[in-house]
């Protein structure tokens, strides 16, 4: 069999790449593993000697300065999966779905359309302010609804955008198929369109899940205690292992962040399949 | 059952004008075919009546009701689309009880409605599966059914038939006219094929930007086209056209042309005037001893029939010789036409002024 110099060179290019996304979970993953001893040798350790659960579960543990666990980070598990499920339900299906079709099929217009592109790009930092006035107005502070609200700012844009492109692809000839067939416009929407770009929908909701699931900045500025008592989620409880009294817990932290990761790393898995499948959404024989 | 009555019917996309005064009277039972190019209008015509056009001026009547205003559901009417148009998320089952659900039909009535509509469509075997999952002809079967399952008065299609292969075309065709015989729906059928037009029609009318040229059954529009559009649009291999003036020589006319010259022994004609002469293949003859001197320059043996290239002059016919022939490119031959089934056509007005 003869292979090709150029598929060999882009092999290499795509394996080089790869590794620069794989290396950082590869370490993350085995620091959690290593010994404290392990960590801070140098020249760094790449493959362990030997496995230690320390860092995920300990009971009465003291690591460097901070005495907490992966574990520990249940109660802000908790939030996070609350807030990052209703925030992006709510987004998908009250939101995005119904805007988006209703600029596709309705409003046709150009300049909303690329409105809500622009609101997808702008940084989370600029409504910090505004966000933490309204919070305090609307008396919600360190509740999972002064998430799930500002979360909604970004998700539903992302997702009204994504959805637009698929309702796009939806044939015409299906819909006046409906139409004739005595549908109205309302059961068109939820018995026709939206089953349709099902995949779109499923990917939407995976990709801002995560983006909620990762979000930082709001979460530290509107929250300030964990499950039950508050609304803390698992971005900021990662912050409490970066520096504690001029201490990185560098095992639990990585410990911590291999927990965190775990549902991301699925759902994006779920969500590559999903995208792929909506891009080859065949609604009529061509 | 219904007719189906067009008056005045004109629309407009913003300045363009796509349907331009179109009146027309289908028959209750009738298989109507809209004959025309791409961009004739006919597809339009079909939304218009189906509902998914709004109307600029005239009126539409279905079954005497004046439907202008009404939307497509109202009109009862069904529709089969070029593309099928199956919802790809619902079983072919689903599929065709979908218009029956949203009639609010019990669930026992759909499932014998569907049973009857399957075994007459033949496609009681696939009814669990998705459209995705059958051939185009089965998807086709599927568009009519879920069409059909609600008893229309009126039965629309749109190119239904040009999704499939040469081959399954015919069979569907067949299918297709037995069908709307034995259902007895009023049906109108949009197609820009003329062969298709003139196998499934009781009455074809064609369409040339916009407006209607001419209306008639497959016989009348074949044997005497009332302009040079229609003439050149219906048969295959297209009628042949020969430019030239008619002029009066005592008390018969002759048809001069800038190759030769026929004397027309039979036909009469109010004054000389500039015109086309229109005569389709299997009208020319090859004549052993008089005629005209022709070239041939290519045979063409399809089995059943020839068709003849040749050549008078400057000027290229086709002729169709029934049967195989013993001719060969190059060969030099007498040709003559036959002159009752010759048709002059105003050279201005393109009108048939014979006849």
């Amino acid at each position: 069999m003869k292979i090709k110099l150029t598929t060999v060179v882009v092999l290499i290019l795509l394996v080089l790449a790869s590794l620069v996304y794989i290396f950082p979970i590869y370490w993350t993953l085995v620091t959690a593993l290593k010994t404290s001893l392990e960590i801070f040798t140098y020249p760094p350790i790449f493959f362990p000697t030997k496995i230690d659960l320390g860092n995920f579960y300990q009971p009465g543990n003291v690591f460097g300065a901070v005495s907490q666990t992966a574990i520990g980070s249940v109660p802000w598990m908790i939030n996070s999966t609350i807030v990052a499920i209703f925030a992006t339900l709510i987004s998908t299906f009250l939101i995005a779905a119904p805007a988006s079709y209703a600029l596709v099929r309705y409003i046709k217009s150009v300049w909303l359309a690329r409105l809500i592109l622009f609101m997808t790009m702008i940084p989370e930092a600029v409504f910090m302010v505004p966000f933490f006035l309204i919070v305090i107005k609307l008396n919600i502070l360190n509740t999972w609804w002064a998430l799930i609200i500002t979360y909604i700012s970004f998700t539903a844009p992302f997702a009204t955008w994504l959805l637009m492109g698929f309702f796009n692809d939806i044939p015409k000839s299906v819909e006046e198929a409906a139409q004739i067939d005595g549908l109205s416009p309302y059961q068109i929407f939820y018995r026709i369109s939206l089953p349709l770009i099902m995949p779109g929908v499923v990917a939407a909701i995976i990709l801002n899940f995560i983006s909620c699931w990762n979000e930082l900045l709001y979460a530290l500025i509107l929250t300030y205690s964990p499950f039950p008592s508050g609304a803390q989620t698992v971005p900021v409880f990662l912050t409490s292992f970066i520096i504690v009294e001029k201490s990185f817990a560098w095992g639990g932290l990585a410990a911590a962040g291999v927990f965190t990761m775990l549902p991301t790393i699925i759902l994006g898995i779920i969500a590559q399949k999903y995208l792929a499948r909506g891009l080859t959404l065949g609604a009529v024989k061509g | 059952m219904s007719e189906v009555v067009l008056e005045n019917v004109t629309k407009k996309f913003g300045k363009l004008t796509v349907l331009d005064g179109v009146n027309l009277k289908i028959n209750a039972r009738e298989f109507f075919v809209l004959l025309g190019p791409s961009g004739s209008g006919k597809t339009t015509l079909l939304r218009l009546i189906a509902g998914l056009e709004e109307i600029t001026s005239g009126s539409i009547y279905i079954g005497g009701r004046k439907v202008n205003d009404l939307p497509p559901k109202e009109r009862n009417i069904a529709m089969v689309f070029q593309n099928y148009a199956l919802y790809p998320h619902m079983t072919v089952y689903d599929n065709i009880a979908l218009p029956l659900k949203i009639k609010n039909y019990g669930e026992e009535k759909i499932k014998e409605k569907i049973k009857t509509i399957a075994e007459t469509l033949h496609i009681e075997d696939i009814l669990q599966k998705k459209p995705s999952q059958i051939s185009g002809g089965q998807q086709q079967r599927v568009a009519l059914a879920r069409a059909l399952v609600r008893d229309p008065a009126v039965f629309l299609l749109d190119e239904p038939l040009s999704n499939l292969d040469a081959k399954l075309r015919v069979e569907a065709r067949a299918f297709l006219k037995s069908l709307q015989k034995e259902v007895g729906i009023t049906t109108v059928f949009v197609t820009h094929d003329q062969s298709e037009a003139m196998a499934l029609a009781t009455t074809i009318a064609v369409l040339n930007k916009g407006v209607i040229k001419q209306v008639g059954d497959p016989y009348e529009l074949y044997t005497k086209p009332m302009d040079i559009f229609t003439a050149g649009f219906i048969g295959s291999p297209a009628m042949n056209m020969i430019p030239g003036k008619l002029i009066k020589e005592g008390s018969s006319w002759k048809f001069l042309s800038d190759d030769f010259s026929l004397d027309l022994s039979g036909i009469k004609f109010d004054n000389e005037t500039e015109t086309i002469l229109g005569i389709r293949p299997e009208h020319i003859v090859i004549a052993n001893d008089q005629g005209l001197n022709a070239k041939i320059k290519n045979v063409e043996p399809m089995g059943a029939v020839t068709y003849l290239e040749i050549k008078v002059g400057n000027t290229e016919l086709t002729a169709q010789y029934t049967g195989l022939v013993k001719l060969e490119a190059g060969m030099d031959v007498k040709i003559r036409f036959v002159e009752d089934k010759m048709l002059f056509y105003d050279k201005k007005t393109e009108k048939l002024i014979n006849y």
